[in-house]
């Protein structure tokens, strides 16, 4: 129990002395004499935009803008991953039939699909929200489809000897016997959704994140650009841990330890 | 009643092609209702394979099996079975793992319990009821296997080796209390295993099979007398006989 708490507060403490010196080469970069803070801004610049963002209020608009997309994506991207994930991993017929389809059109970036998208349904809302869809989509199912075919085949026959039907063992072997990888596929998913989040917003948004790195670019405030890029990932840090701690209370059966 | 009856039965790996590969050859067998039947024989002599198909989990290319009259066809509750591997749910604590069987059929949670504390104690794991399997000993993991087959109160238990991967003193004490929970139940066993010793303390019938394409050899009645103890595996009586069928098996 001592070792243990040892090894998490080593943990912390070497995360932090990672982070703490990319700051200080930054801030010792920056600090030289000859730096342009228009191209490498310092860090109370960047704290400067962040407070000034945040004062006019476009930073929260932002955020939220940005985190609706995310969470609307997400989830039905996910969703329709799951459930086309568990019927291709389980069921043979269905396999045959959407497996061919799906690994063709998986390795398309789903920003190769923003031209079309725009000329069908313009640049709203429903537009971004699509994209992340599909990006959150594709690589989810793959990792369903891992889960289910990856299930030990005999705690399906120990099973199926004690009378479970076909359903029955989906519900109660399959499924929780994949959650490990169903779990992987959401945070994968959620790395997705970033990427293509502000490469979205960057091409066609009037609000969001990638609208502010836009704006950045285009009155030339590389100190918002860098703002919004730390903001970026700590958000998308945060989530992950959030989902890392999900997955460490609904799986503390498995004996992986992350 | 629950007699199994294996009749004429043959079966080819990739029957009608050209690398068919006969792995059971003229089987005739008859396990009678309660009894504790061993089916010995090096790897590879197809006992395995004959053991999964009285389970349901595949078919014969010819001949047939029957439980009580009924041609076996498919995998059912009253044919349980206990894997040379680990099967115990990892997802589950021990005492939902004995209780498994009988919530499929939606069993109440009093019923559950009640099988549970039946079982777990049975099979010697009291104290455990909440741990998660990765917690257990491969010993006792086997116990979880083997309890939960029995609570889900099965006509006939199939066994494929499941001692094979413990050691020596755990292997003894396990066979010794399975023996007990074998006379508390008196449910015909068909049990599978290399390990002669094994199969004559346990069984009143062993099976000697020949390798390549499995066929039966030798079906050996054993008289000793019951209950088993340890010490009997020292007696004379038991070592005439483990040296007639050591003579049979290939080595």
């Amino acid at each position: 129990m001592k070792r243990f708490a040892f090894l998490i507060s080593g943990r912390v403490i070497l995360g932090a002395a990672s982070v703490a010196a990319v700051l200080l080469s930054y801030s010792w970069v920056t600090g030289q004499p000859d730096n342009n803070p228009a191209l490498l801004p310092p860090i109370p610049h960047i704290g400067e935009a962040f407070v000034v963002n945040v004062t006019r209020g476009t930073l929260i608009d932002a955020l939220g803008a940005s985190l609706y997309r995310i969470s609307m994506g997400f989830a039905i991207g996910t969703s329709c991953a799951l459930v086309l994930g568990c019927l291709i991993g389980w069921y043979k017929t269905i396999e045959y039939l959407l497996d061919p389809l799906i690994e063709a059109v998986r390795p398309i970036p789903p920003l190769a699909y923003i031209p079309i998208v725009i000329i069908w349904f313009g640049i709203e809302e429903f537009s971004r929200v699509l994209l992340i869809s599909i990006a959150c989509f594709m690589v989810c199912v793959v990792n369903v489809v891992a889960g289910m075919k990856n299930v030990p085949q005999v705690y399906v026959d120990a099973a199926s000897t004690m009378g479970a039907t076909r359903f029955q063992i989906f519900r109660t072997i399959a499924i929780p016997a994949a959650t490990p990888f169903i779990f992987t596929g959401f945070r994968i998913a959620l790395a997705a959704a970033w990427t293509t989040l502000v490469a979205a917003e960057l091409i066609a948004a009037p609000s969001g994140l990638g609208f502010l790195l836009q704006e950045g670019r285009r009155y030339f405030l590389t100190d918002q650009v860098m703002m919004i890029i730390v903001i970026i990932g700590a958000c998308a840090f945060t989530m992950d841990r959030t989902f890392r701690w999900i997955q460490a209370r609904l799986t503390t059966w498995s004996e992986a330890r992350e | 009643m629950s007699e199994i009856v294996v009749d004429n039965l043959s079966h080819t790996f990739g029957k009608n092609t050209d690398d068919a590969l006969t792995v059971l050859r003229d089987i005739d067998l008859t396990f009678a209702s309660g009894s504790f039947n061993t089916i010995v024989g090096t790897s590879g002599c197809g006992k395995s394979t004959l053991l999964k198909m009285m389970a349901g989990l595949f078919e014969p290319s010819d001949g047939r099996m029957t439980l009580d009259g009924e041609v076996i066809r498919g995998t059912d509750r009253r044919r349980g079975m206990v894997f040379q591997q680990d099967a115990v749910f990892p997802w589950m604590t021990l005492a939902k793992n004995i209780s498994y069987g009988p919530r499929l059929r939606g069993a109440s949670r009093k019923e559950q319990a009640e099988i549970e504390a039946r079982w777990i104690e049975l099979v010697g794991l009291k104290g455990f009821e909440n741990r998660w399997p990765r917690e257990l000993s491969g010993g006792m993991r086997k116990r979880v296997d083997i309890g939960r087959v029995y609570a889900n109160d099965p006509d006939v238990l199939l066994m494929d080796e499941p001692f094979g991967a413990l050691d020596a003193q755990t292997k003894e004490r396990m066979q010794a209390e399975l023996l007990d929970i074998w006379t508390i139940t008196k449910k015909t066993v068909v049990f599978v295993t290399h390990d002669l010793e094994e199969a004559i303390f346990l069984s009143d019938k062993v099976i000697v099979m020949s390798a390549r394409p499995g066929r039966i050899r030798h079906i050996e009645e054993i008289s000793l007398p019951r209950p088993r103890s340890g010490e009997m595996r020292l007696t004379d009586d038991f070592i005439q006989v483990k040296r007639k069928l050591w003579g049979m098996l290939e080595h």
